[in-house]
């Protein structure tokens, strides 16, 4: 295929391959630099990113709501299909490439302080930039095969900063687990691409997905599914769509295969904020946005079913956990339940609009998280106490000791609730709305959805209330148990602030919308929907996102009532819910007993079958031979030996008769010849 | 009268009695004394042969060659037993025995 692009749309497709390669050239600098410890790989990484990041924003401005650019080269040839990789850009890609590197500089300035008593200073900053690299890779490759690549390198990434402290046993084993968890999923995109390129002999996204594209002019029927090219039976475009949104489960965290993202909180927070919680999770959720056309009506009725209960399971879980982090991972999972489920309805612009407020504010949350826990380890240091700095019970009161952490943390918690003049209440209200429009034509089954999505706005709003309350207000726990202790602690540099700053301005509402309460004005909204304009024909429109977030406002009082006033035994600690809730609805324990358990038996039976039978039998082998080898060693020495022996022995003892003649006496040579004479004519005379 | 058979018996038992020195003595002179005695009861067979031939007396003019290549022979060995002597103190030729192997 042969493009001839004008000169800005080149110069732009430079400068997004810029953006792209920036990162990689830092991560090969990087590499190559001296010193565990230097300093200077923080600031090639940061300097790269920022450079990536005005590229980005560039190459925004050039693309959004422009035609589409899209460059290509043959890359390689099986059989008759050539194979081509290149750049795509359009409203998603150019989107998607924007938001992670502006969500990258942030917490690379902030990685720079927050990492900077570490050992391994360099090789953080190494392994960062190179995640960045693949991660922008992915959003603009215009190709399956390509996507795929840095789908993988960007699991490997995301594994390599889980284990970041390979000292800990716990983190070594979050990121073994979050590998297998995302092996699977890459398992199912890699047999999805395979099938995909078996109908249509192509893996280019333009051609597949395209305004006309391929898998849009396919059909089924009669049980067939019915491509422009050739057909295969329907259970093929089945298995296409699971293995897809297995790959989506497992990079989104989704139910059945969210158990890794909580556990991913051993890495350090400001990779948790990046990879975690912004940029890497959300790669499920574009690849969505990449492959949308492929779903039928039915399976996204079944993705928006899968998208609510995580929602609500994961924020149910949230409820009760104690560690900070721990908390927010749970509500990452929830929040990307709310975008596969938007992706389920078909509330496609307002899915990816919630990928990209949610972006900023969950970093945001979690560089907050990141300096609470810096501050309580500053404490736990400074006063030999043995305490978990993640756990908010030791918390409390921090409100007065880290003013500018605890008014960030305000603003991104009203925006994850989803509170008027946030960029959270624009995306988020815009699901719902459309949740229930959705639902209004179906049984009542799927009136479920949309009440399950509202129900788990509201328990969002009392896990953040309990996650504030419990951190921020009140007194510090610690200080209780604890008398004496010192308490120097602080906001941190400008290198906290400044990224904490940047992200709170990008949730409120102005930067997406200047009407902050009605969503569909947000310009987002409308760059990824230009043609399906929903108007705001029912009562919907209005009622939901008055009564969803007057209720949140109800609850958010009545959780401060609760934790401020220090009625803090309202709740029973003991029943069926709140263990269930605690243990994270089981799904470990379950994973644990009925795959990992099998699974480690298969391999105890295995490896009995390997070291018994197979090396038995091997070591079995040796012995047979021994043994045969001894039996002709027996022959060769007794038979083949013996023979020659006794014949040695003969010749030897014929010549030792002889020899006994040759004594060297004269009379005894006379006396010979005289008795063999003798003899002679005896025998002569006798015969 | 004294018959050819006789001389034989004489001459077989000078034989047999020089043939037992040399294979029983433990001096080389004696050894050799044996040997004369077993080429004089040769010499006596040649003599007492010699009846056969009156005309030409063969037998008598042989056993004078044998006589005197005897005496010969016996001076050399006398030369040897000496010089055997000198070299290793002793004449028995049961301790000479460098030759064995």
């Amino acid at each position: 295929m042969k493009t001839f692009l004008s000169y800005e749309d080149s110069l732009t497709l430079f400068y997004a391959l810029g953006a792209v390669l920036l990162p990689l050239l830092a991560f090969v600098v990087n590499c190559c630099m001296p010193g565990r410890r230097n300093k200077a790989s923080g600031w090639i990484s940061t300097g790269a990113i920022l450079l990536s990041c005005v590229l980005s924003i560039i190459v925004f401005f050039n693309t959004w709501n422009k035609h589409t650019i899209h460059l290509q080269q043959q890359w390689f040839t099986i059989g008759y299909s050539k194979i081509y990789a290149g750049i795509l850009l359009n409203n998603l890609s150019a989107l998607m490439l924007l938001l992670v590197s502006v969500i990258a500089l942030p917490v690379h300035i902030y990685s720079t302080a927050y990492m900077k008593e570490d050992g391994r200073y360099k090789r953080y900053f190494t392994w960062l930039s190179f995640f960045c690299f693949s991660m922008l890779a992915l959003v603009v490759a215009d190709n399956l095969v390509l996507f795929y690549s840095f789908w993988e390198l960007v699991g490997f990434s995301s594994y390599l900063l889980i284990g970041f402290w390979f000292t800990k046993e716990k983190a070594i084993q979050a990121n073994k687990k979050a590998f297998i968890m995302n092996r699977i999923g890459d398992v199912g995109l890699l047999i999805a691409i395979l099938i995909i390129f078996a109908q249509y002999r192509t893996f280019d996204i333009v051609q597949l997905f395209g305004d006309g594209g391929l898998v849009g002019q396919s059909i089924t029927k009669f049980g067939f599914w019915m491509g422009p090219i050739r057909g295969l039976p329907v259970v093929w475009q089945y298995i296409a769509c699971g293995g897809i949104f297995l790959a989506v489960a497992a990079k989104s965290a989704q139910f059945p295969l969210h158990t890794w993202l909580p556990d991913a909180m051993e890495g350090p927070t400001s990779v948790s904020a990046l990879i975690h919680a912004a940029t890497m999770v959300a790669a499920g959720v574009f690849l969505l946005g990449r492959v949308y056309p492929l779903f039928t009506t039915g399976e996204l009725d079944v993705m928006a079913v899968i998208g609510c209960f995580t929602a609500f399971m994961a924020a149910t879980i949230a409820l009760t956990q104690n560690d900070l982090k721990r908390i927010l991972a749970y509500s990452t999972i929830s929040q990307l339940g709310y975008m596969i489920m938007a992706m389920g309805i078909g509330a496609y612009a307002s899915s990816l609009f919630h990928l990209v407020t949610h972006a900023f504010f969950k970093c945001l949350l979690f560089l907050v998280a990141g300096i609470v826990i810096h501050q309580m380890q500053h404490i736990k240091d400074d006063n030999n106490l043995d305490i978990d700095p993640q756990s908010i019970t030791n918390m409390g009161g921090l409100r007065k000791k880290l003013p500018f952490t605890f008014i960030m943390a305000i603003i991104a918690s009203l925006a994850l609730i989803g509170l008027p003049l946030t960029s959270g209440y624009l995306s988020k209200d815009g699901i719902l709305i459309q949740a229930f429009d959705w639902s209004d034509d179906k049984s009542w089954v799927f009136k479920l959805v949309p009440l399950g999505a509202v129900l788990t706005t509201w328990l969002t709003a009392f896990y953040v209330v309990r996650l504030i309350v419990k951190v921020f207000f009140g007194d510090l726990k610690l200080k209780k148990a604890h008398q004496h202790i010192d308490i120097h602690i602080n906001d941190g540099g400008w290198q906290y602030k400044l990224p904490l700053i940047l992200l709170a301005i990008a949730c409120l509402f102005p930067l997406f919308s200047l009407n902050p309460l009605i969503y569909e004005q947000a310009w987002l909204f409308n760059g990824l929907t230009p043609t399906a304009h929903l108007e705001r024909v029912n009562i919907y429109h209005t009622l939901i996102p008055a009564a969803v977030n007057i209720l949140s406002l109800f609850i958010i009082y009545f959780g401060y009532a609760v934790y401020v006033k220090r009625k803090t035994h309202i709740f029973p600690q003991s029943g069926f819910l709140y263990k269930l809730s605690y243990n994270q609805w089981y799904f470990d324990e379950f994973y644990s007993r009925f795959i990992v358990k099998p699974v480690m038996m298969l391999s105890s039976v295995l490896s009995w079958f390997d070291n018994n039978i197979i090396d038995g039998f091997v070591n079995l082998l040796p012995k047979v031979v021994l043994l045969i080898s001894k039996v002709a060693a027996w022959f060769d020495y007794y038979i083949i030996d013996g023979i020659i022996r006794l014949l040695v022995h003969i010749v030897e003892s014929i010549s030792n008769f002889v020899r006994g003649f040759q004594n060297g006496k004269i009379q005894y040579y006379l006396f010979s010849m005289l008795a063999i004479i003798l003899a002679l004519f005896i025998y002569l005379d006798l015969r | 009268m004294i018959t050819l058979t006789d001389f034989l018996v004489v001459s077989v038992a000078l034989f047999c009695i020089g043939l037992y020195m040399i294979v029983s003595k433990h001096n080389a002179i004696q050894i050799l004394i044996g040997i004369e005695l077993m080429l004089n009861a040769a010499i006596l067979n040649l003599v007492a042969f010699g009846k056969y031939d009156k005309l030409n007396n063969g037998g008598q003019v042989f056993a004078l060659f044998a006589i005197v290549l005897a005496a010969a022979t016996t001076a050399v060995a006398l030369a040897i037993i000496l010089n055997v002597y000198r070299r290793y103190k002793t004449i028995d030729p049961g301790e000479v025995n460098r030759l064995k192997d």
